[in-house]
């Protein structure tokens, strides 16, 4: 259509640019603030989830205004779709980042038991996920986006590995079970960031190739790109 | 505080006994595209040409209250109708050249107003050519019928010849209806190039075209402004149900 439009969607790819990165900054924070047992670290997490809930409501009265007013067809509604379930996503990490944070000071002195549980490994590659994912819908690379949706059955692996790992030192130490139980639902909060990492990555197949693979079980739909 | 250009108090206007603007009272900003919607016989096109006094040509015409430009009421006595045109120019839904080059259209205007200097005219055409986006589609037909252009060329040759005179406000009726898709877009482009030096008010009956080009939009019904507010808030938060009704389609 017109420049205005152009200029309003290149706005929103900013935003939702941006907020990866904070979004990306808080995980890495607060994974930082866990292992280092940096309570400030975990202080500016909290504080700075405001930053991320206002990015979310931006984008979602940007989305609206898009909508209302020009009446976007083909790739550029379906970018401002994407925007949308992005941003609920990102939201959600951020969250999950503040929750992360919240159970460091619980964990000070247990790095050792995070380390024998593989906390730090699923840390790890639930970080680079993320980063993919957001990288991903910045270039615009649906490739990248199957790499993260078959990356993702590793992180469920490893989640039920340390599931068995947690419940294994819990029967053999009972002064262990309130540390452990900790790890248990930062586990989880873990894995569930490797989850939104896995939408994002849908979605960005759903920008790209026009596709929704979302829910879908076909493994067809990770080996080969979908025409239009 | 924005800059209003436009200012109409207690605004009434009357086809005989039939009352076709009621109490319109409105601030319209400069260097802003406004925006008028609503049904067929709203009072829209009506409300429109109060803003150059062309109604003053229909008979049987009443029209109490003000319209004021800069502060100036445009009904008064001494106001100079031909002078106030001048400052108020106006595109209309069917492109009307005259019957006579691209040149001399667009020269007309100027030329009326006591430009006679081949040179000086020349410029002028060049320059309202180019702000009215066409110059590079008539520079080599100068000298051609401008009724032999497209219509879309034709519209953006009437705004030329309008911006010819050096406006300051813009009235457009439907400008863009009997367009293309292509032609209505490089219309919609021009007046957003345009709005940095005019204040524009076009009257549509495309919502999607009020939605992408307007800054502030007004719902006409029965000849009353229903709402009049940012377009953004008009398609995104409209406060009445008429307006919700009339602008998603459900009547008009």
């Amino acid at each position: 259509m017109f420049h205005y439009l152009e200029e309003e969607l290149e706005q929103l790819r900013t935003k939702i640019i941006k907020m990866g990165s904070l979004v990306e900054e808080q995980i890495e924070f607060s994974f930082r603030a866990l292992f280092e047992g940096n309570l400030e670290l975990a202080k500016t997490v909290m504080s700075r989830d405001d930053e991320v809930d206002k990015y979310d409501i931006k984008i979602d009265k940007l989305c609206q205004r898009i909508f209302a007013l020009t009446q976007p067809v083909a790739f550029d509604l379906r970018l401002i779709m994407t925007a949308l379930m992005i941003n609920s996503d990102l939201e959600r990490m951020g969250d999950i980042a503040v929750n992360i944070s919240e159970r460091a000071e619980s964990l000070i002195g247990h790095n050792d038991l995070m380390k024998k549980m593989k906390v730090d490994i699923i840390a790890n590659k639930v970080q680079k996920l993320i980063k993919m994912s957001i990288d991903s819908f910045v270039n615009g690379d649906a490739e990248l986006a199957r790499e993260i949706i078959k990356a993702d059955s590793d992180i469920d692996r490893l989640d039920k590995d340390i599931f068995e790992l947690l419940t294994n030192e819990m029967k053999s130490d009972n002064d262990l079970i309130i540390p452990c139980a900790h790890i248990l639902t930062l586990v989880r909060n873990i894995e569930r960031l490797a989850d939104h990492a896995t939408n994002i990555a849908e979605d960005v197949i759903f920008l790209i190739d026009a596709k929704i693979i979302k829910h879908s079980k076909d493994p067809k739909n990770l080996e080969q790109k979908d025409k239009l | 505080m924005k800059l209003e250009k436009i200012h109409t108090h207690d605004l009434n206007l009357y086809y005989g006994s039939n009352h076709a603007l009621k109490n319109v009272s409105i601030g319209i900003e400069e260097n802003k595209i406004t925006s008028l919607i609503g049904p067929s016989g709203c009072g829209k096109s009506t409300f429109l040409r109060t803003l150059n006094r062309l109604n003053d040509t229909i008979d049987n015409v009443r029209i109490e209250g003000d319209v004021k430009i800069d502060g100036i009421n445009i009904y008064d006595k001494n106001v100079d109708v031909v002078a106030l045109r001048k400052r108020v120019g106006m595109i209309f839904q069917k492109s009307n050249p005259f019957p006579k080059s691209v040149f001399e259209n667009v020269a007309y205007g100027p030329r009326i107003n006591g430009v006679n200097k081949k040179k000086e005219l020349e410029e002028i055409v060049e320059t309202s050519c180019k702000r009215a986006a066409i110059w590079d589609e008539v520079k080599d037909r100068m000298n051609d019928s401008a009724m032999g252009l497209s219509g879309g060329q034709q519209q953006r040759v009437c705004i030329a010849r309008a911006l010819a005179v050096d406006p300051e406000v813009l009235l457009m009726d439907e400008p863009a209806s009997a367009l293309d898709p292509i032609a209505t877009a490089k219309i919609e482009e021009l007046m957003f190039d345009l709005k940095n030096n005019l204040t524009i008010v076009i009257v549509t009956h495309n919502m999607q075209q009020a939605a992408r080009v307007s800054d502030k939009c007004a719902f006409f019904l029965s000849g009353e402004i229903i709402e009049y507010t940012s377009t953004t808030n008009m398609f995104t938060n409209r406060k009445h149900e008429k307006t919700q009704n009339y602008i998603s389609g459900r009547f008009g």
